[in-house]
């Protein structure tokens, strides 16, 4: 199955560092998004992350992040 | 997945998008705080919501009880001597101390010992008797019985949880190997199931309505386990080790090319129970070699996992 075409559109984002998270933890400016499956989130996550799995990011995104502007932070379980 | 999730967030319009790279193996690896939800989340029940980090206020009591043991128990013993000394102080300084029968303790090294020996008995809450503190040492003595009593407590507590959490960790790793066990060996039959499919059609030369359902069936359980698979792989607290996982892609690779080989030589008009069926589990063979498995595994198994990707691929 291909992939769908937005994958090559993600490659204009910026980053945000291990250590910005980590000073910026109680910064309520910066939402931490954790992407990973519900079990994996339950298993484990930056303490005030968001969970929102990728499979429901289309359907909740939303409700979860009402604020488009928001600055969030999104992360998974590791590179590659 | 990660920039999977990014772009798919792009594409919902919002903004201020950043994306950490490194994600939880990162944040692991450099000993960032954790946070783990109380209750574990059953994979096969419907998932509650989780709480968004509330705001906890930790009464004094509880930050003594969240240090380690080795410093509760120093802290617990300085106390004892620190209070032993302050009897020993006031009986020198004002005159009234602690009385052993009917003589006053002296303000001596033996008086050091005994005024020590009272503050033990009494943050024990033994209280023989044998030495009684006088006037305003009195308060003294019962503030420490109860720090001493809370103190102890907590100690006492750290002692059986600490022989909980080892016990829940070997239910966790033995539950985790059943399942992979199982997962294993679930997957071997469905290789098997998809030889024996293959061979009906091929007696059979039409496709049967019965080649049809077993191949659904099997299908089916396919994908239950590749659910199985990825949740394993996922869970980044318990690492299944390399072997396993290993095993486990091999056997998906096969698998996976049995349904390859199955599905290209059905007729077009599939069913759309069966459609539908492939479509999930290309949908989660990618997934499960997507771009978000955790960095612990070796690179090696890349290779099982770019052709599982590629086999997915076949299939949808």
């Amino acid at each position: 199955m291909a992939k769908p075409q937005t994958l090559e559109l993600a490659h204009e984002y910026s980053m945000i560092s291990r250590d910005e998270i980590l000073a910026r933890l109680e910064d309520r400016a910066l939402a931490i998004v954790d992407v990973m499956p519900k079990e994996t989130f339950a298993d484990g996550h930056i303490p005030g992350s968001i969970n929102l799995p990728v499979a429901e990011v289309e359907a909740r995104a939303r409700e979860t992040l009402s604020n488009f502007a928001q600055e969030i932070g999104v992360y998974c379980a590791g590179p590659t | 997945m990660g920039k999977k999730a990014v772009g798919l967030l792009k594409e919902m319009d919002y903004t201020n998008l950043r994306y950490y790279v490194g994600g939880m193996a990162d944040w692991l690896e450099n000993s960032g705080p954790v946070k783990k939800l109380d209750e574990p989340v059953s994979t096969r029940q419907p998932v509650r919501h989780a709480p968004l980090a509330v705001a906890r206020h930790f009464s004094a009591l509880e930050i003594l009880a969240n240090r380690p043991l080795e410093r509760l128990i120093g802290f617990w013993v300085g106390m004892i001597v620190v209070f032993g000394l302050i009897y020993w102080l006031a009986g020198i300084s004002m005159g009234w101390g602690l009385q052993a029968g009917n003589a006053a303790v002296k303000p001596d090294l033996d008086g050091l010992g005994t005024a020590i020996y009272f503050s033990f008995v009494t943050a024990l809450s033994i209280g023989y008797g044998d030495v009684t503190p006088m006037g305003a040492l009195r308060i003294l003595a019962v503030i420490e019985g109860i720090a001493g009593l809370l103190v102890f407590g907590c100690v006492i507590s750290k002692l059986v949880s600490r022989r909980q959490e080892e016990l829940t960790e070997e239910i966790h790793q033995t539950t985790f190997e059943d399942r992979l066990d199982r997962v294993r060996t679930n997957l071997h039959l469905v290789f098997t199931d998809l030889g024996s499919v293959q061979q009906l059609q091929v007696e059979q030369g039409v496709l049967t309505t019965l080649v049809l359902q077993r191949l659904e069936s099997t299908v089916r359980v396919f994908r239950g386990e590749l659910q199985a698979v990825h949740d394993l792989l996922y869970r980044a607290h318990i690492a299944p080790d390399e072997e396993a996982v290993e095993s486990l892609l091999a056997n998906l690779v096969i698998c996976l090319q049995g349904l390859v080989e199955i599905s290209g030589s059905l007729p077009n008009g599939k069913s759309p129970a069966l459609n539908a069926g492939l479509c999930s589990v290309a949908n989660l063979a990618t997934d499960i070699c997507g771009e978000c498995v955790p960095r612990v595994y070796a690179p090696e198994l890349k290779e099982s996992m770019d052709q599982i990707q590629e086999l997915a691929r076949r299939i949808g």
